[in-house]
């Protein structure tokens, strides 16, 4: 075939042009690193660098929120054990107050004790979190959620909903609780029902350790009436229960329950065991209340009128059995509230160790997309540069060929 | 003696012409589109002498142009492709720069979203909320970088386009021209012009770079020029120059038209031209408007997000985002007096088409501007919706009128930030459900949502009180509605919807209103954060993060596609002129050989007419001498 020279050396030049560029292109992956510089390097590639991209940006951000979470828990947790150890101090105070011989000295110095373990306590309930928000505000925008009033009473301002981070794609965590749900929102009494002695009630007895013996008895009794009682005791000690209604509270076979009650003994029915103690005159009562919240503040103002109160010793043990068992539902409340915190921060150091692993993972996965194979470039690049010189070289050879070179 | 004398000269003439033709091709191996030129000679007839003929030297009957109509129409198509490739290559090359160096949008996307988060982290502190405000800032921006970028090559590409076709109509007048002075030549000297043939097929090469054409070769010399869907460009001795002129309704948008008028933007294929418009409406358009689309679906999920909380104030929130409504744009044709207005009432509808909305005389109706229809449905006030789009029309349509709509185009370039105030963003639930403290039943609010944030009695507060277990009575300020309840249904009026948890007994009540004191709340900053994975685009299906990551694989598909056809068309074009060239180039060596067989029948005609003279001479001596 006839070959035109011009277009020889045409075409010679086209290949060292179109090597020179392959050249120059190996030379950037080198230098850069990448294998995508630009989309068209790897179009498939480069969608999915900006997904891979996306996913360790959002892994970023939620470990982040993790370690928020994590610096209000554990914040939150600080507190509540501070809380723990007032009220355990409180309860000592209440175990004195059973037993119900007190000095007046001594009651007014426990009453000034319990005042400042009550200032104590909403101080706690009032901590805010390193922005400046209380912790117990729920989603309020108050900083003081607990405000002591004149009266010595504490009422709450804050509300209901507890704080949310999102650690995950549709996976969040409350890191933080409502303060009524922690001091507010306590069950009273045993947590099923208060029962405490008639204002009215002239004799010694006391009510003590009270407690559902019988669930199922005591769910059906208290749909059927509300679950409110009033126990009257006759001279000889015989007691007969009515229910809210005033009609007489019949057992299982239709008969009205009743017995007499014994110093020191029981009084069982309808799932509830009430242990008495002390002597009922004619006409004493025990009043059974379902259901109601009492506030750990309320708890101690309770205490502190008690001890202020001059009441018998009768009245002070009576009302410190009550106070103990509402003492004992608000360190449940409190405890329930740590307990929940510490599975969160399990939760958190879980997810937060997850997100470790996939950041090795999806980092990996990005270098093996964009990232330029250092070896293969490097070769790639010697190689490229060997067939530029060869076809320098064969131009530099070919050119010197020509006819003319021998006609003289 | 005479005889030889003659046949010696014209050896001479024969070797000369053929000497001053191997010296033309070498001084013009260089040049482009020069076609070697051979000489053709012939014996010249004898004369006869008794029963014997004697020859009579030789003629020189042609100089002709080594060529090939078949093999230069190759290179003519394939110069077509190859420009056209080259042309898109280098669009597309500037696309991808454009999308790489322009910012980095998924960054950007996931730091705002990522702002949210740490909004939620905090919902009081005015830092985090001015750090939201911050990187929606950085957003826009880099949102409306690339949009302006697509526009400027959009602008590039139409002034591109006019240059083009300005410089299609001088080549066409050029053609048109030696066409003439070919026929003239042929006609006054009867010889073949070569030079001029040459240069006719160079221009037609030339031409054929700009656009698709095709070139016939008439009876009388002349070519006649067509493009490639057999628009007339060249006949004879007239041009038909096409124009570049305004779209019918972008006058930011240049189109072609031929010589009587008509648009003839999507008839023409091949070479640079054709290469800027394929581009232009098969790559930008769709790139631009997928971006817009993108921005809209990012503006519209953020601020309808915003809606449904309470900002720091108390108020309802605001939209973060600002973007420019779709673009109406009635053809420079229309009659009628009426004007189209229209607004994006469902992103997530939305596509990336243009439209076109024409009147017939009686009925309106939708186009893509492809040509696919688009049922358009009639809203009770008078209204059209289509495609997640609203159009009013104002005023009377004549028919034939009709309006290109553009929903997307602008929206990534005028993408803005419209909120100042960072106690503005909407980190808090909008409303609050609570049951009352003397509710005997184990009824509960499970959730509050809101379904429709523009409802005016939104955060009026409302009472949902059970009459009975199984039905309900709302009251609010306006009055009081009752509705049956069937158990883990949602209950739903002014725009809230409640869920119940539980079973509320009869004389329950529940009461649902605006969040005033829950403004630590960060439930609504959660939800936004979370629409970094949530899908708007396309029914819902498509985050923004993904549209982008969709865009970038298209953009580099675009890229690639471009890079791997220059590729072919440059081997194709590379093989077609290898082909041509081996014909009609200039081999030196060839004609070195040439030049040494033309300069040795020079010399050896010399001996003849040496010879005739040595003879003559004997003779005139042997005269002298008898």
């Amino acid at each position: 075939m006839r070959v035109s020279t011009n277009w020889m050396f045409q075409q010679s030049v086209n290949t060292m042009l179109s090597q020179q560029a392959a050249l120059a292109a190996t030379q950037n992956q080198v230098s850069s690193g990448l294998r995508i510089n630009v989309a068209s390097d790897d179009p498939a590639g480069a969608g999915m660098v900006v997904n891979l991209k996306h996913i360790l940006a959002a892994n970023t951000q939620y470990s982040a929120n993790i370690n928020d979470a994590n610096t209000r828990l554990s914040t939150e947790q600080s507190s509540l054990t501070s809380v723990t150890n007032v009220l355990n101090s409180v309860r000592s105070m209440a175990v004195q107050g059973i037993n119900g011989t007190l000095a007046p000295s001594d009651r007014s110095d426990m009453a000034t004790q319990l005042v400042q373990m009550r200032d104590q306590l909403v101080q706690l309930a009032n901590t805010t979190d390193s922005n400046g928000d209380a912790l117990f505000a729920g989603s309020s925008t108050t900083r003081v959620p607990f405000v002591k009033n004149a009266d010595g009473t504490v009422s709450y301002g804050g509300n209901d909903t507890a704080r949310m981070t999102a650690i995950g794609s549709g996976l969040q965590i409350y890191s933080g609780d409502a303060g009524s749900s922690v001091f507010m929102n306590v069950p009273a009494g045993n947590g099923s029902f208060v029962a405490g002695v008639g204002a009215g009630n002239t004799g010694t007895l006391v009510v003590g350790a009270n407690s559902v013996s019988d669930t199922s008895a005591w769910a059906s009794g208290e749909a059927a009436s509300g679950g409110g009682y009033t126990i009257t005791f006759a001279a000889d000690g015989s007691w007969t229960a009515d229910d809210a209604s005033g009609n007489p509270v019949l057992d299982g076979v239709g008969a009205p329950v009743g017995g007499t009650y014994q110093g020191g003994g029981d009084i069982s029915f309808n799932g509830m065991t009430i242990t008495l103690s002390g002597t009922p005159a004619a006409g004493d009562t025990v009043s059974v209340q379902a259901g109601g919240t009492q506030d750990i503040f309320s708890t101690l103002n309770n205490m502190i009128a008690l001890l202020q109160g001059n009441g018998s010793d009768t009245q002070l043990t009576n009302g410190f059995s009550r106070q103990m068992e509402a003492l004992d539902q608000g360190l449940a409340s409190v405890s329930k509230a740590e307990v929940a915190i510490g599975g969160r921060m399990n939760t958190l150091s879980q997810q937060q160790s997850t997100y470790s692993d996939l950041n090795v993972t999806y980092q990996s996965a990005l270098a093996d997309v964009q990232g330029a194979d250092a070896y293969t470039a490097i070769s790639n690049l010697s190689l490229q540069a060997t067939a530029l010189q060869a076809s320098q070289q064969t131009f530099a050879q070919v050119k010197q060929l020509s006819l003319f070179n021998y006609i003289r | 003696m005479a005889n030889l004398l003659n046949i010696g000269i014209s050896g001479l003439a024969a070797a000369q012409v053929g000497l001053n033709t191997v010296g033309t091709n070498i001084s013009n191996s260089n040049t482009d589109g020069y076609s070697l030129q051979v000489v053709q000679q012939a014996a010249r007839l004898g004369t006869g002498v008794g029963h014997l003929t004697i020859g009579g030297g030789v003629d020189v009957t042609a100089v002709q142009r080594a060529y090939s109509q078949f093999l230069t129409s190759a290179v003519w198509s394939s110069n077509a492709g190859m420009q056209r490739a080259t042309t898109f290559n280098s669009l597309t090359g500037t696309l991808n720069s454009t999308l790489s160096s322009s910012g980095n949008l998924q960054g950007a996307l996931d730091d705002f979203y990522g702002a949210f988060s740490t909004v939620a982290g905090a919902p009081g502190s005015n830092p985090d909320r001015q750090a939201l405000l911050g990187s929606a800032g950085s957003l826009t921006a880099v949102f409306n970088t690339l949009g302006q970028q697509l526009g400027v090559q959009q602008r590039q590409v139409n002034s591109q386009i006019s240059g083009t076709v300005a410089s299609i109509n001088s080549i066409v007048g050029n053609i048109a021209d030696l066409n003439q002075r070919i026929y003239q030549s042929r006609s006054a000297v009867g010889g073949v012009p070569n030079t001029l043939l040459d240069q006719r097929d160079g221009l037609v090469k030339t031409l054929s770079g700009y656009l698709g054409v095709t070139a016939v070769t008439e009876s009388d010399g002349t070519m006649s020029v067509y493009t490639s869907t057999g628009q007339g460009l060249v006949s004879g001795s007239n041009a038909y120059p096409i124009a570049s002129a305004n779209n019918l309704y972008d006058t930011g948008r240049t189109d072609v038209f031929d010589v009587s008028g008509n648009d003839i933007t999507g008839r023409l294929s091949g070479g640079s031209l054709g290469a800027l418009l394929d581009y232009r409406s098969s790559v930008l358009d769709p790139i631009q408007n997928q971006l817009g689309q993108a921005a809209l679906a990012l503006a519209g999920s953020v601020n309808s997000q915003q809606a449904k909380g309470l900002d720091l104030n108390g108020q309802q929130g605001a939209p973060i985002f600002s973007v420019p409504t779709p673009v109406v744009l009635g053809a420079t044709t229309n009659q009628g007096s009426a004007t189209v207005a229209a607004t994006i009432a469902d992103v997530s509808q939305l596509t990336a088409s243009d439209y076109v909305l024409g009147y017939d005389g009686s009925a309106w109706s939708l186009k893509t501007t492809a040509g696919q229809s688009v049922p358009l449905t009639t809203n009770t006030d008078g209204s059209l919706s289509a495609a997640g789009l609203t159009f009013t029309v104002t005023g009377t349509a004549q028919a034939g009128d009709s309006y290109q709509i553009q929903p997307t185009r602008y929206a990534a370039a005028d993408i803005a930030v419209g909120m100042t105030d960072p106690a503005g963003v909407a980190a808090a639930a909008a409303l609050t459900g609570k049951a009352t403290g003397t509710n005997t039943g184990t009824g509960s609010i499970a959730a509050v949502s809101v379904t429709d944030a523009g409802n005016a009695n939104l955060l009026g507060a409302a009472t949902i009180t059970f009459t009975a277990p199984g039905s309900y009575e709302i009251t609010d300020s306006s009055g009081t509605v009752t509705g049956s309840y069937t158990a883990g249904q949602p209950i739903s009026a002014n725009g809230w919807s409640v869920t119940l948890a539980g079973a509320p007994a009869t004389g329950d009540s529940f009461t649902v209103a605006a969040n005033t004191n829950g403004l630590n709340d960060n439930s609504n900053a959660l939800t936004a954060a979370s629409l970094a994975d949530t899908g708007v685009l396309a029914g819902g299906s498509i985050s923004v993060v993904t549209a982008y990551a969709n865009l970038t694989t298209q953009v580099g598909t675009a890229g690639n596609q471009a890079a791997t056809t220059l590729t072919t068309q440059t081997a194709l074009y590379n093989q077609a002129t290898s082909s041509q060239q081996s014909l009609s180039g200039v081999n030196l060596d060839e004609e070195a050989a040439k030049l040494v067989n033309y300069q040795q029948s020079y010399q050896a005609s010399a001996q003849v007419i040496a010879a005739s003279q040595t003879i003559f001479a004997s003779l005139i001596t042997a005269i002298q001498a008898a």
